[in-house]
């Protein structure tokens, strides 16, 4: 269990989003490829095939989080001591 | 699509709504195709006997026996999103008791893939052709047709009629010897 753990697994916000239009995109492309190749040669299973090639291909760009998904993680603030936020809260 | 789960959802979702889109753009292209084409048919022998159908009531109907020729040219008929069609042969008649008879004389299927161009000499039906009553005794306008049903991949199961017919008597006489 620990070493379930021990697989990162995080994508920062900027990369989840590029993840999902990465694979949106691929995924639309096999099957828009998919489509005009099964209606070139009158098949269908191949388009099924091609859309399937897309889908693994897509599983493995945007499931595993890979480094170009991590770039921008989140810029939290320095923590403050609690004495300045109560001020803070008297002044407004 | 913080998570590895939620990733993998996202995709499969996406991917199998893709799939139904496709599919339906499979069955948009072909639905309005006109299915249609020319079959020639023939008769060869047609004798008509009076035996009892043991399979209903034992009492005596009218049995017809032909033996039928069939040329027809099918392989324009398939695309991407037909995967077999089944072909079955039909006598159409009318007798005192019924407007319309129909009976199913022979059928068979043809895979995409498989030969379309059939051309049968002298085939012997695959199925009993009885009457319900005397009808086919001197019955002079009994009509052969060629119908297909085309299994898609996805869309429609169509009925389709064949181009030609062919119209023919029985004997006015019972055969009563074994054939």
């Amino acid at each position: 269990m620990d070493f379930l753990n021990s697989i990162p697994t995080h994508m920062d916000f900027d990369g989840q989003a590029k993840a999902e239009k990465y694979s949106r995109v691929i995924i639309t492309l096999f099957g828009a490829v998919g489509l005009i190749w099964g209606y070139i040669i009158q098949q269908f299973s191949q388009t099924v095939y091609i859309l399937a090639a897309g889908f693994l291909l897509a599983s493995i760009i945007t499931i595993p989080p890979w480094p170009i998904y991590r770039k921008r993680p989140l810029q939290w603030q320095k923590p403050r001591s609690t004495d300045s936020n109560e001020t803070k809260k008297k002044k407004k | 699509m913080h998570s590895v789960l939620q990733r993998g959802n996202a995709i499969l979702a996406y991917a199998l709504s893709v799939l139904a889109f496709l599919t339906f753009l499979c069955f948009a292209s072909t639905v309005f195709l006109d299915y249609r084409t020319k079959a020639d048919m023939n008769t060869v022998k047609v004798v008509v006997k009076n035996v009892p159908d043991y399979s209903a009531s034992r009492e005596k109907n009218d049995l017809g026996f032909l033996t039928f020729d069939l040329q027809t040219d099918l392989s324009s008929l398939f695309n991407w999103n037909v995967k077999q069609l089944f072909l079955y042969l039909t006598a159409e008649y009318e007798t005192a008791n019924n407007q319309l008879n129909q009976v199913v004389l022979w059928d068979k299927i043809i895979l995409r893939g498989e030969n379309a161009v059939l051309d049968f000499k002298n085939m012997n039906t695959k199925y009993y052709f009885w009457d319900d009553g005397n009808g086919l005794k001197g019955n002079n306008n009994v009509t052969l047709t060629l119908s297909w049903n085309i299994i898609p991949n996805a869309g429609l199961l169509p009925n389709i009629f064949a181009h030609g017919s062919h119209s023919f008597k029985f004997p006015i006489e019972y055969t009563t010897s074994r054939m």
